[in-house]
Order: structure tokens, then C-alpha cells, then sequence
């Protein structure tokens, strides 16, 4: 048994514009070993092969000569996954053989590629393990892999203004912390493209109204709810600089602007548990970078 | 010089350093004699000792490293005579061991040539290798190893580095020996244990800073240190126990109390060091060889085979297959239930094991439960089969530890929950990250508005 392969977050969009990474361009060792898989590259610099979506399955068909195999559809706010599963994929094709249309799922599966002729190309998902789930997972799931775009996208941006190409930009976003994998991917996509920010622009425009989408339960029917979080976000970013801010005294300013305490405490909870904020002392906040 | 070799020596020299003093040049000279062609005799060269050179730290070094140079001062040597066995060739019979230390710590080393030098010398090594050995990271010199001596270096004096060097938690590891820190104490607890048919008071509790959570045990007594303490150790000793390191405080440790005037100066207090730890991304894990008391969360992609219900041998816990313990032959297994489980955050997988009472948690269901479910269904994977269904795809965070072997990390949870962030909070938080909306995205998409703009 191998090391386990991690399974990517991807939106559909970003999944279907994928191309193959050429063996070539990956190191001689990796290139030497016929085991290792067939790894797909994405416009914004992405190394993928297993991937793990969550959906909602739209259309499931049986096909080939004696209904062997499923071709499902899974789609997210951005666009739609195809994926197969055939009879060397028991567990998956047990699961569709059971689930009812439509249904939120759960999926890994890896990525296949295929060209029938030049210029034409398909991209789908070769199922391993699928289940049922709740909205609640997929919506989590919508958040979690539209956190890890942006943070693609920001590298990314960050790497076509920096004007290096080549190992001097892995060594640069090396330098600014990006994983070694997505700076490597990074040099690759942006040699391979012509305008490399067009995709990096449709890819934003798809997430920002994706995330619109979510309907988090009754809680933000209204959207008062939403403004004021946004509200105590934009506050705190305001206050606390980079020193940081006093907790209590935050506290004080923003219910004296109208917002109930239990809605700070709940965004700042949130943003602790999060990451995005910390307690670099006892009492203080502090945004991260 | 032969006209003939000299760009060749000067190329080696360009790519290996000194040849001379390292002994390369006598290496090559001996090729010549044995009448290889200079180019030839160049290129055995440089592939034997390495075209490029890859100089590392002491804080650098990891089990099985090849290859490489390190440059160190000696803290300490010593010689042990080998008998060689009988009827053997007779082979190297003296091996010298000691501790080699730079600015970034100490390593043990082993090596089967007597060494240009004594304590405190600086030596420097080309093509050194590690190995495990004690659970303990171990520089070792072989005979294809290159020593020599450094006359004029710039390391700290054998006085500085002769101190246990002072680390973050984070940073202690399978290659220390001997560290000092400062930190808090998190838990403490005394019990009695016999020391070679003695009772002896023994502490063990856990130590922390801004970086992360170690355990510790001290052999001698810890007057006025309790629970919320800050301490500084110096001279501690480093234990390796299931490759998580473990600090010792032996008789010849110091510790002392840092007071409210110092404390205050720290980056860290009782209070924040004593907070949950947050989730953190299994990337970061696995770049480590081991993690204590730390917290990660994810989807389950997969639950492994082998979880559910099991039996143990009830002399030694061993998993029992058929009734039959392989060690205590034939038992009546006691049922147990565990679950194996893949968790991947999209950065990292780990597999994680969930001992009974986190797997009657998360499943849902008691081993009783279970047991009812394996005896009504035909079904012998009835279980297996209940428990993908209730868990696959499901977000959990857990707590516990870590520790990275040849098939990725393992984690043991000692506590698991479902993450309860306000994913609205991290909505927000994405648009404003994501930036206003394009304005020909916007006119693109608003249908019938009017865009003047
Ligand atoms: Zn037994």
C-alpha cells in the first residue's frame, strides 16, 4: 500500500478546465514510475487526480451494452461534475444503484481525461466511494473549497504580478509560503497559458455568486442577520489595525452601533475558530496577515 | 601539475570544495595510477562525492538522510574497542561515538574512522548519512564519508554550544538529545513507580508554549511548580516513546520558576496556552514526524476495512482472529469496537483511529447496538457496511495525537466533535476576499438593468 493520495477541493468549473500535467514536466523519478497516476492540471495551477465533491446529483443513466455502467451528474454552484462508475468501481456502482434522484452526495472519485480527437476534450470522475448527505455537508463543502480557490486565486494574482516565470517564481512563492506543490503547478499553468487572468476572473465571478446561492437555513431569511455580521467583520478589520484591539472595548463599540452581543461574540468565535483571527495575548483580537 | 588534469582538479575543486585536504584528490590520483582516463577518473569522482553539494544543519537532520555535508564542533567523543566476531574477516574494530553540535543543536554520532579531532574542534563531513537507532536520530561516518578539520570556523565556542539548547516545543525532536526551554505547565500528576525494586515518586504531566504541547516526567521532585507554572528547564532530557519525543527532568536538569516580570515578556501565558488547540491544516501535520495533543478537520472519504466490532484477547488486548490470540494460543475473545477512518481536509489525508468510545459516539449507535445489527443480518460486514453509510462524506474535527510512519500519518482521536464554525461568518469574510464584482460581469449577468456606466 501506497501513501494515501489526497483528495482535492474543486469547483466544477475550475475541475472541467483542466488539461494533463505532461510527464515531462514532472520530476524524473515521478515520470520513471508507471504507478504513479495521471495527474491533471488546472488554469490557476492545480495538481489533481482524486477529488472529493459534494453535489447535488441531477441525472444518473445506466449505460454501455449490458448496463454495466453509471454516468452520473453532480452539480455545484459553479457547474456540473460528470462521473462514471463501472464494475471495477463495486462500492460506487452499488451506491447508484440505490440512490433516488435528486440527492445531495458525497463522492471521491479520480479524475480521467479524454481526447477522442484534437481540441476535443472530456473530463470526468471515476467514482471510488459515494454516500448520501445533508445539506448542512454541502454547504460546508461550497465554503471549504471556495476557501481554497481564493487562496489559489490570491497566489496566483500574487505570482502574475510578481513578472517572474520559470524556478525563480517557485522560488518566490516558495518564499511567500505557497505549498510546494501549488508552486510548482502555479509555473506550469502560467506558462501554459495565453491570457492566464482570464480564467482567474470567470473562476471569481463563478465563486462570488456561487456563495450567494447558499441558503443557510431559516436563520438568514431575512439577511439582517448577515448585514450585521458583516458589519462587526468590517469593524474589527477596521479597528483592530495591526496591533490588534482590546475585546471588551470591541465589544462596547459595536453594540453601541446597534448590534445585539451575542452576534459579536458568535463572529468573533467564529473567526477565532476559523483561523482568520487570533488572541495574540489574553483579550486581544488580531486578524491573521 | 600535468597540464592534462589540472582543469580537472580545478573543476573538482569548483564543485567539491578542498580537495586536498578532504582526501579527493588522493582518491583521484588513484584512478590516474590505476591508468582510468583523467575525464573518466572526473566524472567517478563527482558522481561518488556529489556534483551538488547539499549542506544541512543539525536541525535539519531526519531518519535515513543520505549524502550529505554537515559541519559541526566536537562536544564530546569517546571510543568503544568491537572484539571482532570469530571467524570474521577481521573488519573495522573500533567505533568512536560523541556529539557533533552546531548553532542550530546537537546529534549524536557514530563513526568507524578515528576523526581529525578532539573536543572542540570543528569538523567538517562530506557524505554523512543518519540512521535510526534508539528511536533516536544518529549521524553516522562511514568509510565513504570524508572528515576533516576546520581551523578557522565560526561556530559558537564549545562553552556556548555545551548548553542545552534552548527550543520551542515544536522544534524538539527525534534528532535532541539534551534541550532546555521555557514553558508552561498544563497537567501534572504524581504516581508511584518501582525503579529496579524501589518505589520512587515519579511526575508526568504536560508541558506547553505558543507552539505546541509535549509530555514530560520528572524523576526528582518539583517543589513550588504546579499546574499554571511557568518554567525554565535547562539540560532536559529528550525520550523518544512510540516516535513522540517526550521530555525527561533528571537530577541534573535545572529548573526554575520564571517570574511575573519575565513572564510578562513572554509571547505566551497559562491562559492561552492552555486554550484548545485549533484544527490545523493535515498538510502541516504531515510535515511532521510527530504531533502532540493537536486538533485537524475533515471529511471521512473513507472508512477502512477492520472497523466494527472485534475481539480481544482478554490476557494481552491483541486483535483475536478465530478465537486464536498469537500469543496466548485459544481465548474467549472480549468484544471490542474501534473504527479506522481516512480523514482528508483537501491539503492532507490521515487515517484515523477511533477507539470505542469515540466510535459509539460518532456512529451513533453503542456496541451493544451494533452487536444486535451483526446477529439479526446475514450480512458478516452488516456492521462495516452500517457504519459507511452513517459516516462517509461527514465532517469531523478531532484531538489527539500524531505521528507519520511509511503509509502517511496515523492519528489516535481522543476526542472528536462536528465542526461548528458559522460557515455565514466565512461567506462574508470570502466575498470581501474575493473583491467587488467585476462591472462587465455585472452587465453581463443583471439582464434587463441598465448599465451607464
Ligand atoms: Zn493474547
Amino acid at each position: 500500500m501506497l501513501k494515501r493520495e489526497v483528495a482535492k477541493r474543486v469547483f466544477a468549473k475550475e475541475f472541467e478546465a483542466c488539461r494533463e500535467l505532461e510527464k515531462s514536466t514532472r520530476s524524473a523519478s515521478e515520470a520513471a514510475d508507471s504507478k504513479s497516476p495521471n495527474l491533471l492540471i488546472s488554469p490557476l495551477g492545480l495538481i489533481l487526480n482524486r477529488v472529493f465533491i459534494v453535489g447535488v446529483l441531477t441525472e444518473l443513466d445506466s449505460i454501455g451494452t449490458q448496463n454495466e455502467m453509471w454516468k452520473a451528474r453532480i452539480v455545484d454552484p459553479t457547474g456540473a461534475f460528470t462521473v462514471y462508475a463501472g464494475q471495477f468501481q463495486p462500492d460506487a456502482s452499488i451506491f447508484f444503484s440505490t440512490v433516488q434522484v435528486p440527492a445531495f452526495i458525497a463522492l471521491t472519485g479520480k479524475a480521467r481525461i479524454y481526447e477522442p480527437e484534437p481540441g476535443s476534450i472530456f473530463i470526468s470522475v471515476r467514482a471510488e466511494e459515494a454516500n448520501v448527505v445533508d445539506e448542512e455537508i454541502r454547504n460546508r463543502w461550497v465554503v471549504d473549497t471556495a476557501e481554497q480557490a481564493v487562496d489559489r486565486l490570491e497566489a496566483f494574482s500574487d505570482a502574475l504580478a510578481s513578472g517572474y516565470r520559470g524556478e525563480t517564481l517557485r522560488e518566490y512563492l516558495l518564499e511567500r509560503g505557497v505549498s510546494e506543490e501549488l508552486a510548482e503547478g502555479i509555473s506550469i499553468a502560467i506558462e501554459k497559458e495565453r491570457v492566464p487572468q482570464v480564467f482567474a476572473k470567470q473562476l471569481r465571478a463563478s465563486i462570488r455568486q456561487g456563495l450567494r446561492t447558499l441558503n443557510f437555513e431559516a436563520e438568514d431569511t431575512t439577511g439582517a442577520k448577515a448585514d450585521q455580521k458583516e458589519f462587526v467583520l468590517e469593524l474589527l478589520r477596521e479597528m483592530s489595525g495591526g496591533k490588534g484591539i482590546d475585546y471588551a472595548a470591541f465589544v462596547d463599540a459595536a453594540v453601541s452601533r446597534g448590534i445585539p452581543e451575542e452576534v459579536v461574540e458568535e463572529v468573533v468565535r467564529s473567526l477565532l475558530a476559523g483561523g482568520q483571527c487570533y488572541e495574540p495575548r489574553i483579550g486581544i483580537i488580531r486578524f491573521v496577515g | 601539475m600535468d597540464e592534462k588534469i589540472a582543469p580537472h582538479l580545478e573543476e573538482l575543486t569548483r564543485a567539491l570544495g578542498d580537495i586536498e585536504k578532504t582526501g579527493i584528490r588522493a582518491e583521484f590520483d588513484k584512478l590516474l595510477a590505476f591508468r582510468v582516463p583523467p575525464e573518466v577518473a572526473k566524472e567517478s569522482i563527482l558522481r561518488k562525492f556529489g556534483g551538488k553539494r547539499k549542506i544541512l544543519k543539525v536541525k535539519d537532520l531526519s531518519a535515513a538522510l543520505k549524502n550529505f555535508e554537515i559541519t559541526g564542533r566536537i562536544l564530546d567523543i569517546g571510543e568503544k574497542a568491537i572484539r571482532p566476531q570469530e571467524g570474521v574477516k577481521e573488519g573495522p574494530s573500533k567505533l568512536y561515538t560523541g556529539v557533533l553540535a552546531d548553532e542550530t543543536g546537537s546529534v549524536v554520532f557514530s563513526s568507524w574512522k578515528e576523526l581529525p579531532g578532539s573536543v572542540g574542534d570543528v569538523i567538517n563531513i562530506r557524505n554523512a548519512y543518519t540512521r535510526l537507532w534508539q528511536n533516536r536520530i544518529r549521524l553516522s561516518i562511514g568509510e565513504q564519508s570524508l572528515v576533516s578539520k576546520v581551523s578557522d570556523s565560526s561556530l559558537p565556542q564549545l562553552s556556548e554550544l555545551s548548553q542545552s539548547p534552548a527550543k520551542k516545543l515544536i522544534d524538539v525532536g527525534a534528532a535532541d538529545f539534551s534541550i532546555g526551554a521555557v514553558a508552561c505547565i498544563l497537567q501534572l500528576s504524581h504516581r508511584e513507580v518501582l525503579i529496579r525494586g524501589k518505589q520512587s515518586k515519579v511526575i508526568s504531566g504536560v508541558l506547553g508554549d505558543e507552539t505546541a504541547r509535549l509530555p514530560f516526567t520528572a524523576w526528582v521532585e518539583l517543589p513550588g511548580i504546579d499546574i499554571g507554572s511557568i518554567i525554565r528547564i535547562e539540560g532536559a532530557q529528550v525520550r523518544m516513546f512510540r516516535g513522540m519525543p517526550s521530555i525527561n527532568i533528571l537530577s541534573s536538569t535545572k529548573v526554575s520558576s520564571v517570574g511575573p516580570e519575565e513572564a510578562e515578556k513572554l509571547v505566551f501565558t497559562f491562559e492561552s496556552v492552555a486554550k484548545d488547540p485549533a484544527p490545523m491544516k493535515i498538510e502541516e501535520i504531515a510535515s511532521r514526524d510527530s504531533m502532540f495533543d493537536i486538533a485537524a478537520a475533515g471529511n471521512v472519504v473513507s472508512v477502512r476495512p477492520g472497523s466494527g466490532i472485534i475481539s480481544r484477547c482478554p490476557e494481552c488486548s491483541r486483535v483475536v482472529q478465530k478465537a486464536n490470540c498469537r500469543v496466548h494460543g485459544k481465548v474467549e475473545g472480549v468484544r471490542d469496537m474501534r473504527i479506522k477512518a481516512v480523514l482528508d481536509d483537501g491539503t492532507g489525508a490521515m487515517s484515523v483511529m477511533f477507539p470505542r468510545g469515540l466510535a459509539e459516539t460518532i456512529y451513533g449507535k453503542t456496541l451493544e447496538e451494533a452487536e444486535q445489527l451483526m446477529f439479526s443480518d446475514i450480512s458478516k460486514d452488516a456492521v462495516y457496511e452500517d457504519l459507511r453509510r452513517i459516516l462517509t462524506g461527514r465532517y469531523l474535527a478531532v484531538r489527539g495525537n500524531s505521528s507519520k510512519g511509511e503509509y502517511g500519518v496515523s492519528f489516535v482521536a481522543e476526542s472528536a466533535w462536528v465542526p461548528e464554525d458559522d460557515l455565514a461568518v466565512r461567506v462574508v469574510e470570502l466575498l470581501h476576499r474575493l473583491g467587488p464584482d467585476d462591472e462587465d460581469y455585472v452587465s453581463e449577468v443583471s439582464g434587463g438593468g441598465i448599465n451607464l456606466a
